[in-house]
């Protein structure tokens, strides 16, 4: 069963020049205990989703939906309050830039604390002080912190990114969530912490069988920790697949760019020649183009591109392009050439 | 937290130094005799006159003058009164003690009124209440104080007559001179009428304190709408949505802190500007502060009166200063830790 199904979700800017649509009907699913890759260059609006799907966008921002089931649940028909009670309950979320998500002027443990919930607390109110204690200590160990007396009395600048990241999964966990929404966790670290910070949360997936949503820009780095991964370009959706089809088989030109500019694939290149980009930039906000809003930078646009591309289903492989590349299995293809060639002979006959 | 400490003091004191060093060359360039400046005794006599230039070492030469200049300060010897020809010390310690009662108490109802208002105002950003408290504060910036004062006596004495309309306290009373600062003198005294004479005293203070707090107030209310708005924005208040938290429980556990830290800084300037609103209103309340004081010395032109009322002023509003200093780095843990450059 679908734990989080979205269909057509748009999110509207308020502008002086009227609203502009950052996302663009952007559909997503996700299963219980998988890991779903969220990929696009910044600006694409992959956060702008993630924070639209957990409901702390600011009030400049409007979003609409086709359909925003969580668990069977039509969350369109709860209010606003209800929405964010069952949300916040159930959906955790880590931000980039873990150190300007803590409060700078109150202690890590009090942060912690205050995100566990007293429901989980037993006993009288005088030992809840101790339990929550215990609990905060718990949940230290759980993101690996050893040292966590001296973590819990200190302040969050006097800690590494690394660790405050680690703070902020703690407190995610605090309310154990169903579904943990980690947007670009590791965008300001260091390799190796990187890699630690994508084992615990790879750990937390296998052991306590909890979904995430992992959002970055590094399609080559997210194939080792995703089973599917949804790609979107500029508010759109793009393409969505196991990370099998998406990094070997891409059939949208994004994809497709996005797989051959990472540095593997870059290896094979001659010296000195230039490395396979797309050309051009990402569009800003105020000059969108219409249709597939990749067709000015795309090398297989046609005419038609100028209309949006409606959603085709390969196998489960989801595509949105008027010309996605096709791969067809060898089998298939050597058929095909045989009955060309038998065509040109004929012909030729 | 020591570092900071000594710091703060050396600041204290270089600072002083300086306002010394600008309060002597003020004798120089008041009109009349250099040491005559110094002392405030007009009347002197020729060997009296001896006696002052032996004392000011003004036979020597220029930094010995300001050495022996600043001897007599530290001394606590600030002349005398070319007015009264009592002694400045005592006027001042007899003056004082009002003004910092007055601005004080008048700091406080700044504060206390114009921070929460300015946090509503950013609660409800761009809302109604937002533009009626922006509006007003626009309003009460723009009342000049003196008329402002004279509106208040007009009204709340002699049109409504619920408050007095001049003086610290009722004649009536008499209170022993301890502290100077009539509050803490009254709970101080063993008078049976104690309590009247507390809430006589409250009475007075309100009508001029008020006029005093209003223009601070609603700078205080812009301050700390800016300063909300700026911390309602910050992604530490998002992720503490994200974690569940209520929208009160955000504004108090962390908004608040947060926002006042941000504050706190501007109290010690807005002091300054509060103390000079202070002066002109405790001419208008006949208020026997030392603001009143300096303004009637400078009428008449009382030099040596306006040279130690200005070193008494600034040396408390610094002192103001240091102290917001100290609440800031308590609520801020960032400023604890070793900095450099400031």
């Amino acid at each position: 069963m679908n734990l989080l199904d979205i269909r057509n979700l748009s999110i509207e800017l308020d502008t002086p020049n009227g609203r502009v649509l950052a996302v663009d009907r952007v559909s997503l699913s996700i299963k219980e205990g998988e890991v779903r890759g969220l990929v696009g260059e910044s600006g694409s609006g992959k956060s702008l989703l993630a924070q639209a799907i957990i409901g702390v966008l600011e009030d400049k921002w409007h979003v609409h939906a086709d359909r925003f089931h969580w668990r069977g649940i039509d969350l369109l028909r709860l209010t606003i309050d209800e929405r964010r009670a069952l949300l916040c309950r159930d959906i955790a979320m880590i931000f980039q830039e873990p150190m300007s998500c803590l409060d700078p002027t109150t202690l890590i443990g009090e942060q912690l604390s205050e995100a566990i919930d007293s429901k989980q607390l037993s006993g009288y109110f005088w030992q809840r002080k101790k339990q929550r204690k215990e609990a905060v200590i718990k949940l230290l160990h759980k993101v690996g912190i050893k040292k966590h007396s001296e973590c819990i009395s200190s302040y969050p600048h006097q800690l590494t990114e690394a660790i405050c990241q680690r703070v902020m999964i703690a407190i995610a966990l605090a309310g154990r969530p169903i579904l943990l929404i980690a947007d670009e966790p590791t965008a300001t670290m260091e390799s190796t912490n990187q890699g630690q910070i994508y084992r615990l949360l790879a750990n937390l997936n296998q052991l306590k069988n909890m979904s995430i949503l992992l959002i970055s820009h590094d399609l080559e780095n997210l194939t080792h920790w995703t089973s599917t991964i949804t790609v979107m370009y500029s508010g759109q959706f793009v393409e969505a697949g196991t990370t099998e089809q998406i990094f070997n088989k891409p059939m949208h030109p994004y994809t497709r760019a996005l797989v051959d500019s990472s540095t593997k694939a870059n290896l094979q290149l001659p010296t000195k020649s230039r490395l396979m980009t797309l050309p051009g930039s990402i569009p800003i906000l105020q000059h969108l183009p219409i249709g597939c809003r990749l067709g000015p930078r795309c090398p297989r646009a046609q005419q038609t591109c100028v209309s949006a591309p409606k959603v085709s289903n390969f196998h489960g492989h989801k595509v949105s392009c008027h010309f996605p590349i096709l791969h067809e299995s060898p089998r298939k293809e050597s058929q095909k050439h045989k009955a060309l060639k038998h065509k040109t002979v004929k012909g030729n006959n | 937290m020591l570092t900071f400490t000594l710091r703060r003091i050396s600041l204290f004191i270089f600072t002083m130094l300086v306002l010394t060093l600008l309060s002597f060359s003020l004798s120089f360039l008041f009109p009349g005799d250099t040491v005559i400046n110094h002392s405030g005794q007009i009347n002197a006599t020729a060997s009296e006159l001896v006696q002052l230039n032996k004392a000011y070492q003004m036979d020597k030469s220029i930094v010995d003058q300001y050495g022996a200049y600043l001897t007599h300060i530290l001394n606590g010897d600030f002349g005398q009164s070319m007015a009264s020809q009592s002694p400045i010390r005592n006027e001042i310690i007899e003056l004082l003690p009002a003004t910092i009662e007055l601005s004080l108490v008048a700091l406080l109802i700044a504060m206390v009124v114009g921070i929460p208002l300015g946090f509503i105002a950013a609660i409800n950003h761009n809302k109604a209440s937002d533009n009626v408290i922006l509006s007003l504060a626009m309003l009460g910036y723009s009342i000049p104080v003196f008329w402002l004062g004279l509106l208040a006596i007009l009204v709340f004495s002699i049109g409504l007559g619920w408050l007095p309309s001049a003086g610290q306290i009722s004649l009536l009373f008499e209170i022993k001179f301890v502290t100077g600062i009539q509050f803490i003198d009254i709970l101080l005294s063993d008078s049976p009428y104690k309590w009247q004479a507390f809430s006589n005293a409250s009475a007075h203070i309100i009508l001029p304190a008020c006029v005093i707090a209003l223009a601070p107030a609603t700078i205080f209310i812009r301050l700390s709408r800016a300063a909300m708005i700026e911390v309602l924005a910050a992604s530490y208040i998002r992720a503490a949505r994200a974690k569940g938290l209520s929208f009160q429980q955000i504004i108090f556990r962390h908004a608040i802190r947060n926002a006042l830290i941000k504050i706190i800084r501007h109290v010690g300037l807005q002091f300054a500007n509060l103390v000079t609103i202070a002066m002109v209103t405790e001419v208008i309340f006949s208020w026997p502060g030392i603001g009143r004081w300096l303004i009637e010395s400078i009428y008449q032109r009382d030099y040596t009166a306006i040279q130690s009322g200005l070193l008494v002023l600034s040396c408390f509003i610094f002192i103001i200063h240091i102290l917001t200093d100290f609440i800031y780095a308590a609520l801020n843990p960032l400023a604890r830790g070793n900095q450099h450059g400031s």
